[in-house]
């Protein structure tokens, strides 16, 4: 990774990136945040949570907003080459995978306040662990981004095949539940919901992984990532 | 595991080298100048050399066809191959290398005679062509540049009386009348406001298809826009050079970075 030790000749460069980092950081928070009280609403009935989440999404697109026109006036008035043209890009690029994942953790919250899912017909260990293991890793995603970690980056992009491996077996556990018995069928599609949604934020989450050890190295990554068996299925 | 660099994807360097520089060496008297040189001009491609004032980059171009004979107490040591001969060796004659390898200056420096002269003057030193020859290859050049249509008409005028941009097209089609295998350009477009320069830049991509071309600019994106390959110099040594697209995106070297982002000393 190249270190950015050094600071731009012209201050007012320097100080229009660290805004930019700043917008991109502040978006990782609120996301953060949302994805953490989705996950709660679920889990333990947790209405209060499950409100806020919404309430944070004008934000995050306050906040998308800004990035995108600071980012056409960096690229328009500054130029940015190497280094700091990829920061630039990944910036844009990561504003929008942050905004998705606050629409899929609003997606979520909304669900959990739905009657049906007060009382589970079904175990929820699954999903659970789930939403524990989307959560770390977008907690870790955020870290990689914050610090431009691009060795972290490359970590959490491969570790979200145990995401992937988890939502697949989900899928396969609800669908025998709802053959089982049809009462089950209103609860577990909607739970299928949620996976799906959990599953969509560690997509997202390693999108953002690429862009920062891009942008931290010059390199791509592959574009086939390792993924637990969810393309090969059509799930 | 299986990276992609974007360098992958750029052009690659096939045919021998227009000009291999081997170990070279230049000295402005007690001033070590150039320091250990390698590197190759591929074949009709553009190759940009870019860094800060004083870094070496318009003395290489100098040494690359000998402009620097003109001056007592400068000397170059390594060799320069063009055409499988060391051009820096005693014995080249300096004048049929500098037809073949043929260099337009930052200002644009018409001679003090027509339009058509200028073209002619070089051609008529290297050649004997009939009138009819000489009139259809100074029609030939202007039209290459672009200027022909501009100045079909009034060919016998002065060529003092041309705008900048206008001058600096027809000191690159005196440069191409003689035919040369290698165009050096020492930072070409930099007296040109913004429209004579993009002519310029279009006319580069037009010549790279017949000539090998070195361009020296301080404007990095004129770099990024007209060369192929770009070389970045930094107090007199080669710190790094590989395709545009690599150097503008990802350099390897941390001076590289620092210079193109704009955070130098």
């Amino acid at each position: 990774m190249m270190p950015h030790e050094s600071a731009h000749t012209v201050q007012s460069y320097e100080q229009e990136l660290e805004h930019l980092r700043s917008l991109i950081s502040q978006m990782g928070g609120l996301v953060e945040r949302q994805t953490a009280q989705a996950i709660a609403a679920v889990a333990d009935h947790d209405e209060v949570a499950a409100l806020e989440v919404p309430e944070l999404d004008p934000k995050v697109d306050d906040l998308e907003r800004q990035t995108e026109a600071l980012v056409i006036r960096l690229l328009a008035l500054r130029a940015p080459m190497a280094g700091d043209l990829r920061e630039v890009v990944a910036a844009l690029k990561i504003s929008g995978d942050l905004e998705r994942i606050g629409d899929c953790a609003t997606s979520i919250a909304r669900r959990a306040l739905r009657s049906e899912l007060l009382s589970y017909p079904v175990s929820m260990t699954g999903l659970f662990s789930m939403g524990r293991m989307v959560q770390e890793n977008l907690r870790r995603t955020i870290d990689a981004m914050d610090r431009r970690d691009s060795e972290l980056a490359r970590s959490v992009w491969q570790s979200d095949m145990a995401v992937d491996e988890l939502y697949v077996s989900m899928f396969r556990e609800l669908v025998t539940y709802m053959m089982e018995d049809p009462r089950n069928i209103g609860p577990c599609t909607h739970l299928l919901f949620v996976a799906k949604n959990l599953e969509r934020i560690g997509d997202h989450a390693t999108n953002i992984c690429e862009r920062v050890y891009y942008a931290a190295t010059g390199r791509i990554l592959p574009v086939m990532r390792p993924r637990g068996g969810i393309a090969d299925q059509g799930l | 595991m299986n990276m992609t660099v974007i360098a992958d994807v750029a052009p690659k360097v096939t045919a021998d080298p227009a000009l291999s520089i081997r170990d070279l060496d230049f000295w402005y008297g007690a001033n070590h100048a150039l320091k250990g040189i390698s590197l190759d001009f591929p074949v009709r491609q553009v190759t940009g050399m870019i860094g800060p004032s004083g870094c070496g980059k318009s003395t290489l171009l100098r040494v690359l066809n000998r402009m620097y004979d003109l001056y007592p107490g400068q000397r170059a040591t390594g060799e320069v191959i063009f055409d499988g001969r060391n051009i820096i060796a005693p014995g080249v004659d300096v004048n049929v290398l500098r037809s073949r390898v043929g260099m337009v200056f930052q200002k644009p420096t018409p001679f003090p005679m027509s339009i058509y002269d200028n073209i002619a003057f070089g051609v008529r030193l290297h050649e004997r062509i009939s009138r009819a020859e000489m009139d259809q290859r100074v029609e030939d050049v202007l039209r290459r540049v672009a200027l022909w249509p501009e100045v079909k008409d009034r060919l016998g005028a002065s060529a003092g009386a041309l705008s900048g941009g206008q001058q600096q097209r027809l000191c690159i089609a005196r440069t191409i009348a003689t035919r040369p295998e290698v165009i050096l350009l020492d930072e070409p477009t930099s007296a040109l406001d913004p429209v004579s320069t993009a002519r310029i830049e279009e006319l580069l991509d037009e010549l790279k298809r017949e000539f090998s071309i070195a361009i020296v600019t301080h404007n990095l994106q004129q770099a990024a826009r007209c060369a192929d390959r770009v070389a970045f110099f930094y107090m007199g040594r080669l710190v790094e050079v590989d395709s545009a697209d690599q150097m503008f995106t990802a350099p390897r070297e941390k001076q590289t970075q620092d210079y193109i982002t704009g955070r130098f000393g």
